[in-house]
């Protein structure tokens, strides 16, 4: 079946097929590391969001004024995406059912939760009190108890890490960093 | 082993609460580089330079070599900040209300002040009451070039070419989109404006023949109408411009047509008039040493180092001219 | 051709800093090849803000070094663990670790080393060749065909992606509408600011990438999903015999050729040449049914092509200033913070920009061969680094490299809401890639497709008359009918296949 006279191009397209299938073979195999997928409900639900973020463009959109084709106004472009979102999720909304690419959130979720308040935290604190403090306390919660390190490196760790940042913004870069000292 | 459990966790309760007290005693003490505000005379600390631009662009290499004379002079740190955002108007409204001591200025261009205002909504539109001007800095003019090829020499020449001109500027809102707006106008000639995202694509657009002409810093296009790829058409300026002395005003053709962008040093309003007599005293030592002329000559800069008051008089002046002008001519700049 | 900038070129890379940026570079980019979780379009996105504080052409270079550095590195994860580090490695897995498993892991680390540097090395020529001719024609790249082009890539992107092709395109498009927020350049209209001053100037490109490539694979990760640890096999001699250099020097001679054209195709040109070399392989071998089984070529093939895309994948970037891919765009992004705009103007205002990148590309390619071979073993230890350890680092410094773009705390929270939307988007089986490319060329497409229709006075036919838009527009048609001409087609290979294994 192969053919060595046959032009270098036309080759991978006729052999993409197989190959493909080997791709998502493999990919399927790689995801066994994944936790267990969602199910139809997710799936729907996620087509919704993405169909609401189209409905949302579309509304704003249209309140921006079209215009015409041959002289387009601000809102037709965001106007023609969102009518395409819209289209799309529906479309994703009636097929999507059986995907398997989502994933349930488990208990282990909590941990990225946990993770996601301590950088709004640091956020919040560093215009307040600089970003020594919040960048130590961070680091020390992620070492801590996301990562489960032992307190001595949790500590040892952290204390190193804002050291050397401080060096690194602070002084080799002159970036102009909140800070106390 | 509960001792090594527990011990750790009061060392831990231990570096929180003594952060807490490093923190309620530095209380406002946070500093990003501008330390100053002490007792003695000023400065005592960093004075903070805001460029309301990101780094690169005209303002920011002003303010970078206008910040560098003045820390020299004063022996004081000056670092530049890059705030960019909505043309200026983003870092405006954080100078303006910072505390008015000196340690916090900024060079601010007036397009923002002249042109913008009629472009957005009152809201959004800066104004120059809110700060004290201490010094003009320069002034950075535009100019309308065509492409070789075009065979146009002058703004007749396109009059006389009797088709709709297509000209690109530099965005919405700016002064070269107002300037070349202005002069179709008056000229009587057709034409539709094609915006583009900055200098450097409508200076793209223009040699690959895309646009018919362009309007823009003459910065942007000197190097190209040195090279023979650009034929300037006019000028904007009252006089003409010393980089390109043999180019004709638009006025000297017949349009009265004067539009520049100018850049001058700015305070919060309310800084003491010691601060801004020291700060005027070291912008005009930087403005006479040779290494900032030089780098005024090779970004095709013209000195406008005039008075706060001619700064503002020729802001007021400008805003009402185009408000004017604009209204006369029944151009929206928002198109 | 005028040769004196090329040679000033290699002036500016020999410069003692760039030499140091350059190995900086391809040390960074191997190391985050081969540590799992941050892929180089992460660390590209997180080292954005520090590359504020280095000179242009040092922080490209660099950046570049992290770039094919990290398709040397994402190799050796293939390889030894069956891990791709990254998508253009994927179909490096099937031979490569069948090899390690045959005790061959030296052998296949090795080939795929000397491919990537053919592959480089014969791409880099062809840029050297290629760029200033296209930069030369580029300025009748106009508003239509920059359109065309980014639709094209738009397109491209979408389709090639690993996951659903659908919500594939649905990210893509979720990335225009994002563009749009803020005033339209065009009348000055505010879209979907909501009367914030911040956003007025629309939502800028650095955070969206730092959390939706770099935060929310941090967030992701938190979620301790790589609990079964693969023991990494053994390397043993990566020196690979000549047999098998034998076999494999037809693979890396095509490989270099599929790389070099593919890779200029915006869209993920590295994605695609390395299933496009391996099929074609495949398809030229004698004994096809070898491949999956520990063919040398099946190593060889993707692994020259992937490296060679992504060095041509800078042509379109430099010369056009159209980003080919997202790792494209960051670059694109890099340039822009230090008031350099990527087009066709790049050649002749920023020379020593232009040629320095492309000519430590060379050093950069002799670097990674001379560290990849003696040094796999060191690398290989690394792959122990607790990601525990790397995580809030890697954290702190988003969080802080965010805020010194501009200065200010919105852009913090900007990058941690983008990260919990790419987090959100991995767990609901959305792509983030797709969605920043769009993103970046979405406000070019737009404007470009406005710039057009006002250059043609209001006739939209205009972009079809074009030569090179409507080129370029035959071709998206083509693409955008594939998926219907494809099922239109008997589908041959996969009744072979069952007929294969019937028998």
């Amino acid at each position: 079946m192969s053919d060595p006279t046959q032009p270098p191009g036309a080759a991978p397209e006729q052999a993409g097929l197989d190959l493909q299938e080997e791709t998502e073979r493999l990919q399927a195999e790689l995801e066994e590391a994944r936790p267990p997928h969602a199910g139809p409900i997710s799936q729907i639900a996620a087509a919704v969001v993405a169909l609401a973020v189209g409905v949302f463009g579309a509304v704003g959109s249209y309140a921006l004024g079209l215009g015409r084709l041959t002289q387009p106004g601000p809102g037709l472009w965001p106007f023609a995406i969102s009518v395409v979102i819209i289209v799309l999720s529906a479309v994703l909304v009636v097929t999507g059912r059986g995907l398997q690419d989502t994933e349930r959130f488990s208990r282990s979720s909590l941990l990225t939760a946990a993770g996601l308040v301590t950088l709004v935290g640091l956020a919040a604190l560093l215009p307040v009190i600089g970003f020594e403090i919040p960048s130590l306390l961070l680091m020390f919660i992620w070492l801590r108890w996301l990562g489960k390190e032992s307190w001595r490196s949790s500590i040892v760790i952290s204390i190193g890490a804002v050291a050397a940042f401080y060096v690194l913004f602070v002084l080799l870069l002159q970036i102009p960093l909140p800070r106390l000292i | 082993m509960p001792t090594s459990r527990t011990a750790p966790r009061r060392i831990l309760l231990g570096v929180v609460g003594a952060a807490a007290a490093v923190a309620l005693t530095a209380c406002g003490g946070v500093k990003t580089t501008s330390s100053g505000g002490g007792d003695g005379e000023y400065p005592t600390g960093n004075i903070e330079f805001s460029v309301g631009a990101s780094a690169g662009g005209s303002t920011d290499l002003i303010t970078r070599a206008l910040a560098q004379g003045i820390g020299k002079e004063l022996g004081v740190s000056t670092p530049v900040l890059n705030k960019p955002g909505a043309n200026g108007a983003l870092n405006a409204k954080e100078l303006q209300s910072a505390k008015p001591d000196g340690y916090k200025i900024a060079v601010q261009n007036a397009s923002l002040f002249t042109i913008t205002p009629l472009t957005v909504s009152p809201a959004e539109a800066t104004k120059i009451d809110s700060f004290d001007v201490i010094t003009g800095i320069s002034r950075d003019d535009y100019v309308m070039a065509t492409s070789a090829q075009s065979g146009y020499k002058s703004i007749d020449d396109l009059k006389k070419a009797g088709k709709t001109i297509r000209y690109g500027t530099t965005g919405v809102g700016t002064g070269a989109q107002l300037a070349s707006a202005l002069t179709f106008k008056t000229a009587g000639i057709e034409s539709t404006a094609v915006p583009f995202d900055g200098g450097a694509p409508n200076l793209t657009a223009l040699l690959g023949n895309q646009v018919d002409v362009s309007t823009m810093q003459i910065g942007e296009a000197i190097e190209n109408i040195k090279g023979g790829k650009l034929v300037p058409l006019a000028v904007f300026s009252k006089e003409r411009i010393p980089f390109l002395p043999d180019v004709k005003t638009a006025k000297e053709q017949g349009y009265d047509v004067q539009v520049t962008q100018y850049r001058f040093l700015t305070a919060p309003k309310g800084t003491p008039e010691n601060v801004k007599a020291k700060l005027l005293d070291a912008a005009k030592k930087t403005f006479a040493t040779t290494e900032y002329k030089k780098f005024n000559e090779e970004n095709s800069l013209t000195p406008m180092e005039v008075s706060p008051q001619e700064v503002l008089t020729s802001l007021q002046n400008d805003s009402a001219t185009f408000k004017a002008q604009l209204d006369k001519y029944g151009i929206n700049l928002a198109g | 051709m005028d040769i004196s900038p090329i040679l000033d070129g290699f002036g500016v890379v020999l410069e003692p800093t760039n030499l140091l940026y350059c190995l900086i570079g391809v040390i960074i980019g191997m190391l985050i090849g081969v540590l799992p979780g941050l892929g180089p379009g992460a660390t590209i996105a997180i080292l954005l803000p520090i590359t504020y504080g280095i000179g242009p052409v040092s922080a490209i270079i660099m950046l570049a070094g992290i770039f094919y550095g990290a398709q040397y590195g994402g190799t050796i994860t293939s390889v030894l663990l069956r891990l791709p580090g990254e998508a253009s490695s994927v179909v490096t897995v099937f031979d490569g670790f069948a090899l390690a498993k045959q005790g061959k892991a030296g052998t296949a680390l090795g080939i795929a080393a000397i491919g990537s540097f053919i592959g480089g090395t014969v791409s880099i020529i062809g840029l050297t060749l290629v760029a200033p001719v296209v930069a030369g024609f580029a300025l009748d790249f106009g508003p239509p065909e920059y359109a065309a082009l980014g639709i094209l890539g738009v397109l491209l992107i979408s389709s090639i992606g690993n996951g659903n092709k659908l919500k594939a395109i649905i990210a893509a498009c979720v990335g225009l509408l994002i563009a749009t927020v803020g005033r339209d350049t065009f009348t000055g209209a505010e879209r979907f600011t909501f009367g914030s001053l911040n956003l007025a100037e629309g939502i800028d490109f650095i955070p969206i990438a730092m959390g939706l490539f770099g935060l929310s694979e941090i967030l992701y990760n938190l979620e301790e999903r790589h609990n079964q640890v693969h023991a990494p096999a053994k390397v043993g001699n990566v020196w690979p015999s000549r047999k098998d250099l034998g076999q494999a020097s037809g693979a890396i001679g095509r490989g270099s050729l599929i790389g070099f054209v593919l890779g200029v195709l915006p869209g993920g040109g590295a994605v695609l040449s390395s299933l496009a070399a391996y099929a074609l392989e495949k398809r030229r071998a004698k004994q096809p049914e070898r491949f999956g089984k520990g063919a040398v070529e099946g190593v060889a093939a993707p692994e020259t092509a992937n490296n060679a895309a992504a060095t041509s994948s800078f042509i379109p970037l430099l010369t056009l200033g159209i980003p080919a891919n997202a790792t494209m765009a960051l670059m694109f992004g890099a340039l822009l913070i230090q008031g350099i705009q990527p087009g066709p103007q790049l050649v002749t205002e920023h020379p020593d920009v232009f040629w320095g990148v492309i000519n430590s590309m060379y050093i950069g390619n002799i670097l990674l061969l001379i560290m990849s071979i003696p040094m796999v073993g060191v690398f290989v230890r690394i792959l122990r680094v607790r990601p525990a350890i790397m995580a809030p680092i890697t954290v702190l410094i988003t969080l802080l490299g965010a805020y010194t773009v501009r200065n200010q705390v919105y852009d913090i929270f900007l990058v941690i809401a983008f990260g919990v939307l790419g987090y959100l988007m991995k767990k609901f089986g959305f792509e983030p890639g797709p969605l920043v490319l769009a993103f970046v060329l979405g406000s070019m497409i737009e404007s470009s497709a406005r710039q057009g229709l006002l250059i043609f006075g209001g006739d939209p036919t205009g972009f079809v008359t074009r030569p090179i838009s409507g080129t370029i527009f035959a071709l998206i048609l083509a693409v955008a009918a594939w998926p219907l001409i494809r099922k239109a087609l008997p589908r041959k290979t996969s009744v072979e296949r069952v007929e294969e294994k019937i028998k």
